[in-house]
């Protein structure tokens, strides 16, 4: 039964979310200039509050001005001097200066106004003309009520007398360039915020992925919102959920064929544990020459197949991962001495040459005795059965480097006639085995003989230091 | 006197084949079909022979509680199974393991080498070419002279344990620690001497060795 995905509607989609915030920005914008220049304007009025409305007025300026003049009619050059200060001092925003009876440029406030330092008639003119309407607001007013006496001058920029509104009039340009660079500033740090989210979001589901629980299945995640990721989100866990049952089914796939091996593999051995025991009581009789060497051939295949049924299971069992893998500490040297020692009568029997080089001193290994011994065993037997016309077998432990385990042989090699049959899963369990415990088999093997060499394997931690 | 063996079988065929042939080699054999009654009757036994399958009660169960009944009585487990973990579980109480299908050789074998680790040889005098080894008596008898040769306690334990390991290779490590009884330390040539001054009270060319051979760079066997 296959639920139908749910139709997806763009109520919760994360690209309405987003065009929403993209509208938001298209409508505020035509309200941030008006904000802006609000903004402004309330700034330029109360600076205007803050320095004061003298200025504004130019006919106020002037009257002040004129009547400046006129006290100090008859005053000395100090006296006047002092007077321009106190006026400086008053009105800050006015530039300032006087020229006595002689034409001659007296105290210039600031002191680097841009005038010249003696006045004739013709530049007194041109200086009027040029002043009268021009950008600088002029006054200028005889001291005293003479004409010789000379007079005085301020000045001040027009647009210092500009009112608020022709003030914002004038910075247009500003706001509208503040305005649309708030706008997109606000646009960007919210689409920023946006991406970052989504992004967490994402993370923290590749993570979730990413990171397998012990038993190879990652985690479920939290799906608790209805966009895209959250759906994303919840058929990931629904993945997941199918991939814990779908392993489950197979633990119990496994147990129920390992069960049934274990089952064959005894119902195939009683009945043979029969065949072999009436073969044996049939060699009791009186037999030809023939009759005995079928009753060899039986024996040997049925032994063979008690191996073979032997192997079926243990590689059933090692290949699903359940072959008991208990290592330890253990010195190869003995263990390969101990455990040759068993099979040393075997190959006597069969007339083979048999050669042992084993190093005085001990190596340790970090591996599994009886696994070990299985994989000994699997090697021996495959020289026993497959390089008999060899008649030589060499067992060597090498202490040099990690160390190695060397069984070498003088048959006519794994490519040879008889090799192929049978071989193979005691081969691929030696293998397996091998695997597990960090080891591995080069094998090399030509017409004059086969050499199997067990080391560890490269890139792992040297041999365990000796200790005691 | 014959040895007693209890076996228990309840596959009839090879049952009935095992019992004929150990009776053929020499034993007197009881055969029981199931665990049940095994625990009364392993007083009787010099040796248990146990099938693992069993209806009923299963063959560990039973061993477990042979053993405990008649802990010096040699328990040899038989199995049609092979886990690795059936291994281990069966070799905690039984004394040795033989999985189906075995040959009647080597169950034979295994049985007299059971009986001798348990000393239930002893009273037995053990021939090794010119000598007569008597376990019980702890005696070493030169069979042509008739004289006993005197062995240190050391010499004399290194040649019964090669009695009770017949035809077995045993290696330095396996001697030294069944009869030192510590755990074998690198290097330790102990053995070695003890061997060369066992060799020369009782081989004949000490040069030659016959009886104690030595199998290069594994270790020793005496052969009966």
């Amino acid at each position: 039964m296959r639920r139908r995905p749910r139709r997806f509607g763009l109520k919760h989609s994360l690209l309405n979310k987003y065009l929403l915030i993209v509208l938001c920005a298209i409508v505020l914008l035509p309200f941030a200039f008006p904000l802006i220049g609000i903004l402004l304007s309330v700034q330029n009025w109360r600076s205007d509050i803050a320095s004061d409305s003298r200025y504004r007025d130019g006919a106020k300026l002037m009257q002040m001005w004129h009547g400046e003049a006129a006290k100090l009619g008859g005053a000395a050059p100090g006296e006047i001097d002092t007077a321009l200060r106190r006026l400086q001092a008053d009105y800050p925003k006015l530039g300032m200066f006087w020229v006595d009876g002689a034409g001659q440029t007296r105290l210039k406030l600031p002191v680097d106004l841009d005038v010249p330092d003696s006045w004739d008639p013709s530049y007194t003119v041109q200086f009027m003309k040029e002043r009268t309407g021009g950008p600088i607001f002029t006054v200028v007013a005889f001291i005293g009520s003479g004409r010789n006496e000379g007079f005085m001058v301020m000045q001040l920029p027009r647009t210092e007398m500009d009112p608020v509104v022709v003030a914002a009039q004038r910075n247009y340009g500003t706001i509208y360039l503040l305005g649309i660079l708030l706008m997109l500033g606000l646009f960007l740090a919210v689409s920023l915020v946006f991406f970052l989210r989504i992004r967490r979001r994402l993370v923290r589901l590749q993570c979730a992925m990413a990171w397998p629980t012990d038993g190879g299945v990652p985690r479920t995640v939290a799906a608790d919102r209805d966009d895209e990721i959250g759906r994303l989100e919840q058929a990931f866990n629904e993945m997941i959920r199918k991939l814990e049952a779908s392993r489950a089914r197979e633990a119990a796939e496994t147990e129920l064929r390992q069960d049934l091996i274990a089952k064959l593999s005894h119902d195939l051995r009683t009945p043979l544990t029969t065949i072999r025991g009436h073969a044996y009581s049939l060699r009791q009789e009186e037999l030809s020459d023939r009759g005995r060497e079928s009753l060899d051939l039986i024996d040997r295949k049925i032994g063979y197949l008690g191996q073979l049924i032997d192997n079926l299971f243990s590689y059933s069992l090692l290949s699903s991962g359940r072959y008991p893998h208990r290592p330890q500490r253990l010195d190869i040297v003995r263990l390969a001495r101990t455990h040759f020692a068993g099979w040393y009568p075997v190959f006597e029997q069969e007339g083979f040459e048999v050669d042992t080089e084993l190093p005085d001193s001990a190596v340790y290994w970090e591996v599994d005795p009886e696994r070990m011994e299985r994989v000994l065993d699997n090697y021996l037997q495959n020289v026993l059965r497959h390089a008999r016309d060899g008649r030589y077998v060499a067992l060597r432990v090498s202490a040099e480097a990690d160390g190695a385990i060397e069984i070498a042989d003088r048959g006519p090699g794994m490519q040879g006639p008889t090799a192929s049959r049978g071989a193979g899963m005691g081969l691929s369990i030696a293998a397996l085995m091998l695997k597990d415990m960090q080891l591995r088999a080069d094998v090399r093997s030509g017409p004059s003989g086969t050499t199997v060499r067990i080391v560890r394997r490269p890139g792992l931690p040297a041999s365990v230091p000796q200790g005691d | 006197m014959k040895k007693r063996v209890l076996y228990i079988e309840d596959d009839p065929e090879i049952g009935q084949w095992v019992h004929d042939e150990l009776e053929r080699r020499g034993y007197a054999v009881e055969w029981l079909l199931s665990g049940e009654e095994a625990a009364e009757r392993v007083g009787q036994a010099d040796l248990v022979v146990l099938d693992v399958m069993l209806p009923g009660l299963d063959g560990y169960t039973v061993g477990q509680r042979l053993k405990k009944e008649a802990p010096g009585v040699p328990v040899l487990m038989l199995s049609a199974r092979t886990s690795v973990d059936d291994k281990l579980q069966g070799l905690k109480f039984a004394d040795d393991y033989l999985t189906k299908p075995f040959h009647p050789d080597e169950l034979a074998a295994r049985l007299e080498v059971l009986l001798r680790r348990y000393g239930r040889h002893e009273g037995r005098t053990i021939r090794l070419e010119h000598l007569e080894v008597s376990p019980e008596l702890q005696t070493v008898v030169d069979g042509q002279t008739g004289e006993e040769i005197l062995l240190t306690p050391k010499q004399l334990q290194i040649l019964l344990y090669f009695v009770r390991n017949p035809n077995r290779i045993l290696t330095k490590e396996q001697i030294y620690e069944a009869v030192w009884g510590d755990p074998y330390l690198e290097g330790d040539k102990s053995v070695m001497v003890h061997i060369r001054y066992l060799r020369e009270k009782i081989e004949r060319d000490p040069g030659n060795p016959t009886i104690i051979e030595t199998i290069r760079g594994i270790g020793y066997r005496v052969k009966q």
